[in-house]
């Protein structure tokens, strides 16, 4: 089997020659960025630099998905959020985020602008999907991400402010829910058509790390699941996190593929979402990718496989710092199973 | 109103993070003129300290716990109004405190920050995305007893080595007590680059500086 079989394999709950191996967030290390030549921060801005930086999840690593963007701020930008670009102490380049004050207060009204797909740098995200797509073909399948509801209200409107309302005035939320779910779902569809062949919808905010589970389940769980029937290709959500309290109704909105943080255990996921979504995930990002060794990452991932998950994965996305050694020991496990 | 119904409505309101209703409650209180610091410790304190227990049991949840200690931030400017000099000014300890730069999140560290007011800390918040530079000369400005940084990313983690550094280099270390905390970074993390201490959260923080200076 090629990856893109092996991972559509797992998907359709038919028997893979082996279990697959990649992350659903970000893969992307400075060894990657020197074994491909392509570097942050043109990788975040430019379509080729991206496109070439991707492919080095597969043609370095051997993993069996690429995966565009490297960051969370592409809806943010073109709704018009100032980004702050990812410098680091000691000149290092990493990741761009939202920066401060935010653009919005909770009572105003947002905007959704009519150009939004050709705005910011969503043009070379989709340009780097295109030549993705017609790099890999059917060999290896194309991972696009966006970004979830919750996440991008918090984006709008600042996240504190967010957390607060949740608590004070949760109905103020919804139109906020709403640009974020149109503009998830317009930049989904958009990656359709360039070529992606599985969407990966990142909603780190709406762990119960930050909101209640009652705020999942009354306001988030409607427009996830309606972000969710709008896509026609295969599906990943990943939220931060212990989610024990909540992955009931994360896997009710629909994805086909759960991505989980290794706070939360596979065989309790299974045990709350019955036996359809696929669950991935399985070595822990801060602290045994990071820290530790290719030893300790191969205990980790097969513990998690004996657990219950069904692809291998970071459980987040991957320190730019992890050695390519502990990611390369993530695949050697998953050749065994 | 009896002083302990004060207490228990103090602790009460915190408790249900009703902002409006405590602030009210410490005017009123103050009007009847009880003392401010017991209305602090046995009246909201005692309420942070139910919700700690109740945030750590996954029975209430972050926004509950930021709009309480905000709460409980403006209840006890309103008390300290009316304290006498010395008092407001005895703290057990000067703390700078703030996040990596490079690094957005603030949210857990402002919980920390306002704990560690509440409980008799001078803290100076510097905020988020902090140049290790603008660390090392807020503790030499201050003569910091305590300096804290937060890091929720593995990229930024890498800061917190450098702040050791920084702060040995300055000629500052030895006679300050460095802590860390935030999501990515673990006890071990903390051991590895020498920090004197990790904290798991606000709860943790308080009561590890608490150890030491008391
Ligand atoms: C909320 C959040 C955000 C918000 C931050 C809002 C804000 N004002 O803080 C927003 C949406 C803006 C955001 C942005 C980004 N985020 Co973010 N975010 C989170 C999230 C979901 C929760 C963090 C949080 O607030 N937790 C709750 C608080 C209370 O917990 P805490 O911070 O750990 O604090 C407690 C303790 O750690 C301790 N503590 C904290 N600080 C200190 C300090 C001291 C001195 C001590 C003693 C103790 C202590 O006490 C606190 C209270 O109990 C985490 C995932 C997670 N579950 O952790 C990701 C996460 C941290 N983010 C991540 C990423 C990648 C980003 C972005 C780069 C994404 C992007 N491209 O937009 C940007 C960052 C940009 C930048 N340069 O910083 C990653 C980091 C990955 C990694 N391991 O490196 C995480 C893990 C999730 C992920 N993979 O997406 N994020
Ligand atoms: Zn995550």
């Amino acid at each position: 089997m090629n990856s893109k079989e092996r991972v559509m394999a797992v998907i359709n709950h038919q028997k893979p020659d082996r279990m697959p191996c990649f992350g659903a967030n970000c893969m992307v290390t400075y060894e990657q960025m020197e074994a491909a030549q392509a570097f942050w921060p043109k990788g975040h801005e430019d379509g080729e630099t991206m496109a070439r930086l991707a492919l080095a999840s597969h043609t370095v690593l051997g993993f069996d998905a690429v995966r565009v963007p490297f960051c969370q701020t592409f809806e943010a930008r073109a709704l018009g959020i100032k980004i702050k670009p990812g410098k680091l102490p000691g000149n290092m380049e990493g990741i761009p985020g939202i920066d401060h004050p935010p653009l919005y207060k909770l009572d105003d009204t947002p905007v959704f602008p009519d150009d939004f797909l050709s705005r910011g740098f969503i043009p070379e995200l989709l340009k780097a999907v295109r030549i993705l797509k017609k790099e890999l073909g059917d060999e290896v399948p194309v991972i696009a991400g966006i970004i979830g509801p919750f996440t991008l209200a918090g984006s709008l409107i600042d996240t504190v402010p967010l957390l607060k309302a949740t608590f004070k005035a949760p109905d103020k939320i919804r139109p906020w829910l709403e640009i974020g779910e149109k503009a998830g779902t317009a930049l989904a569809k958009a990656l359709i058509d360039a070529g992606a062949d599985i969407i990966c919808c990142e909603d780190m905010t709406a762990s119960p790390e930050l909101i209640a589970p009652k705020t999942y389940k009354e306001l988030e769980l409607e427009f996830q699941t309606k972000q969710f029937d709008a896509i026609s290709v295969p599906t990943i959500l990943h939220i931060c996190g212990k989610v024990d309290p909540i992955v009931e109704w994360m896997a009710q909105t629909g994805p086909n593929i759960l991505s989980l943080d290794t706070k939360t255990k596979p065989h309790i996921v299974r045990e709350k979402c019955g036996p359809d979504v696929v669950l991935l995930g399985g070595v822990d990002v801060a602290t045994t990718l990071f820290l530790h060794g290719p030893d300790e990452v191969k205990r980790e991932a097969e513990e998690a496989i004996a657990d219950g998950i069904q692809i291998l994965a970071p459980g987040c996305a991957v320190g730019p710092g992890t050695p390519t050694e502990n990611l390369l020991a993530m695949l050697q496990v998953a050749k065994g199973h | 109103m009896e002083k302990a119904e004060y207490m228990e409505k103090a602790a009460q309101h915190i408790v249900d993070a009703d902002e409006e209703a405590v602030e009210k409650l410490a005017r009123e209180y103050l009007i009847e003129g009880f003392d401010p610091i017991e209305m602090i410790e046995k009246g909201l304190s005692e309420g942070i300290r139910k919700l700690g227990v109740l945030f750590d049991r996954g029975e209430i949840f972050l926004p509950h716990l930021i709009i309480a200690s905000e709460a409980m931030t403006t209840a006890v400017k309103i008390l300290e109004q009316a304290m006498p000099a010395d008092q407001v000014g005895k703290k057990l300890a000067k703390v700078v405190i703030g996040t990596i730069e490079g690094d957005v999140h603030d949210i857990g560290k402002g919980i920390v920050a306002t704990m560690l007011r509440v409980y008799g800390f001078e803290v100076f918040d510097l905020g988020r995305d902090v140049p290790i530079a603008t660390f090392v000369e807020k503790a030499k400005e201050i003569g910091a007893d305590v300096v804290g940084s937060s890091a929720l990313m593995t990229t930024t983690m890498v800061g917190q080595k450098a702040l050791e550094k920084a702060l040995k280099d300055a000629g500052l270390r030895d006679n300050l007590i460095t802590m860390l905390g935030g999501a990515a970074t673990t006890e071990h993390w903390a051991a590895k680059i020498g920090a004197n201490f990790w904290a798991e959260s606000a709860g943790d923080t308080v009561m590890k500086l608490k150890e030491i200076f008391s």
